[in-house]
């Protein structure tokens, strides 16, 4: 029989076997191209349709239709519009301050490119509960969210049946740090843990009318995967507490977010979570989690075999090509046979999406782009020895 | 007693009771490196250990390392009456192009709690910029932080610099640390050393200034 590229992404997340293993490529704010890599990619391929910018603050690429057809690529992206009503602002063009007041900043010399927040509206003083309600927060249900979504998925439907892949950036955690400053909210989850839940619950609300703002706009079933997430690890261990932090103040509002996407949609949800996931992956699971995103295998105890043994019958994979050495530093066999390893471990029996470690850093030569998605695309589940 | 008291409120994080208490002892003219070594440092040292074995995180390192920054800015003036010199000057920063500064800044905490002084060049510092306030602070070590693997390159160029001793600096050492960074890399480059953690580094860098 032959697969549809929906099918094959929803065979896998189901942990069923496709003809092959599926393909990712910019279905996700992370898991895409950074503007740097891109151009090289593009020029490799001799593609000259001018670059279409996904962010500019992560400095990431929409992938050209031309580059998904070549490397038959599974997924299509979906994003909510822009927020109506010029509540953010470029201050000058490395300076730009978001719809929740967050100031973000790049430096010229950066090849990355992307912007690091810098100041937000709560990062003075004390977090008070009078402060985050006197606060003037952006409204989930505005109308310029849902601007431009119907009309996207009518055009992926029209061009093939692609799994349509919904991205809703932010959370309480992230945009959290950015609008209290990074070290005086994790400082507040012990110190001031009241006012920081009332941030996050402000935060959450914002994300769950979002959800339901777009997903409405997109129609419910026509969205087969919501992807959100924020970073609950390091490279080496846990951000915070996974019991006392994280299962206490943090999974109950995350549950909220998955219910929010799970009681109007049938969709997948795939949680991105940087770093070592590892001692959250139970949490993520026990929340309705479908599917974990990026699977940074050099990162803690987050080799692919301890994944696949531990969580692979309950939770998929997404990404795990190796962003940190192999990619960048690796030749094109390096990457190609990396890519097949990860592919065997993370992909049996299903249960894994190809993808990088993130998005394909600035310098990543094209020629391992080429490698890592063309042994996906060579890749067959009945050729692979039992 | 208090100095064990001083200990405890380190690893309970309670910044206030520190400051309180260190100026108790102080006021009771108990000698300041005891108060140093035996309630900051020896507390923080417990803290780190902790970290490294992952039964504690970044909010409780941050919190017992901003602890001990309380104290120490009581401290300081009278550890420079009494003559003690730091354990060791650290020129610190995050490499050319890279504006993460999360790692560094625990760095450079943890550093101070163990006795360090640590001159902060911020980020996306220039590697000439490393050697200049090597030589002019005399400095014992550079550290050197980058989050991106596109620092790793910017991370050579710094090591190089200074280890050519663009400032007449030719005793400097150099650490590096990151999330792509591994020990491999930093002995690639000719960095003297490398910490996987915060607390790691702090032992790192240490042994840097003993031998």
């Amino acid at each position: 029989m032959s697969w549809t590229h929906r099918e094959r992404i929803l065979a896998a997340v189901n942990h069923e076997v496709p003809d092959r293993v599926p393909i990712d490529f910019g279905g996700a704010e992370f898991t895409s191209i950074t503007l740097p890599a891109y151009e090289n990619l593009k020029k490799l391929l001799g593609v000259t349709e001018e670059t279409r910018v996904m962010s500019i603050i992560h400095s990431v690429a929409h992938p050209a239709e031309e580059i998904l057809q070549r490397f038959d690529v599974d997924t299509r992206n979906v994003m909510p519009g822009r927020y109506s009503g010029d509540r953010d602002r470029w201050v000058d063009e490395n300076t730009y301050v978001d719809i929740f007041d967050v100031l973000w900043k790049r430096t010229e010399k950066d090849v990355d490119q992307h912007f690091l927040h810098k100041d937000g509206p709560f990062y003075d003083g004390k977090l008070t509960i009078d402060a985050i309600e006197a606060y003037d927060w952006p409204d989930g249900k505005n109308a310029g969210l849902a601007e431009g979504v119907p009309e996207r998925v009518e055009e992926i439907r029209r061009n093939g049946d692609h799994a349509i892949c919904l991205y809703l950036p932010g959370g309480f955690i992230h945009r959290g740090y950015a609008m209290r400053g990074f070290e005086a909210y994790l400082k507040d989850l012990y110190k001031n843990p009241e006012a920081l839940c009332r941030l996050m619950d402000k935060l959450c609300d914002f994300w769950v009318d979002t959800a339901e703002t777009v997903i409405d706009a997109a129609g419910p079933g026509n969205i087969d995967i919501v992807y959100f997430g924020e970073d609950l690890g390091t490279q080496d261990g846990c951000m915070f507490d996974p019991e006392g932090i994280y299962a206490r103040h943090m999974k109950p509002r995350h549950r909220r977010m998955v219910e929010a996407v799970k009681s109007r949609t049938k969709a997948k949800v795939c949680f991105h979570c940087c770093g070592s996931a590892y001692q959250f992956i139970d949490h993520l699971i026990d929340i309705g989690v479908d599917v974990l995103n990026p699977v940074q295998v050099t990162a803690a105890k987050m080799e692919p075999e301890r994944l696949k043994a531990e969580f692979g019958d309950r939770i998929a994979f997404w990404g795990g090509i190796n962003t940190q050495r192999i990619l960048p530093f690796g030749t094109p066999e390096e990457v190609s046979a990396e890519t097949r390893r990860v592919i065997g471990i993370l992909g049996e029996g299903g249960g894994y999406i190809l993808n990088s470690v993130h998005n394909i850093q600035p310098e990543v030569p094209p020629e391992n782009v080429v490698a890592m998605f063309e042994a996906g695309l060579n890749h067959r589940y009945a050729e692979q020895p039992l | 007693m208090a100095t064990e008291e001083i200990y405890q409120a380190v690893l309970a994080y309670d910044e206030d009771l520190v400051v309180e208490l260190v100026t108790e002892e102080i006021n009771a003219g108990v000698d300041v490196g005891t108060i140093l070594n035996d309630g900051m440092i020896a507390a923080l040292d417990v803290i780190g250990r902790e970290f490294s074995e992952g039964t504690i995180f970044v909010p409780e390192m941050l919190m017992a390392a901003e602890a001990v920054q309380a104290g120490l800015a009581i401290l300081r003036p009278r550890l420079v009456d009494t003559g003690a010199k730091p354990v060791g000057t650290v020129v610190l920063g995050t490499v050319r192009g890279d504006l993460h500064d999360i790692g560094k800044n625990l760095v450079g905490m943890m550093l101070e709690g163990a006795g360090f002084r640590v001159v902060d060049l911020g980020i996306d510092v220039n590697p000439e910029d490393f050697v200049g306030a090597a030589a002019e602070h005399d400095a014992d070590i550079v550290a050197l932080s980058g989050l991106l693997t596109t620092s790793m390159p910017e991370m050579e160029k710094a090591v190089a610099a200074v280890a050519a001793g663009g400032g007449g600096s030719s005793k400097v050492r150099t650490m590096v640390g990151g999330p792509p960074i591994n020990e491999e890399f930093a002995e690639k480059i000719g960095a003297d050393g490398y910490g996987v953690d915060a607390p790691t580094a702090v032992e790192r860098a240490r042994e840097l200034v003993r031998t």
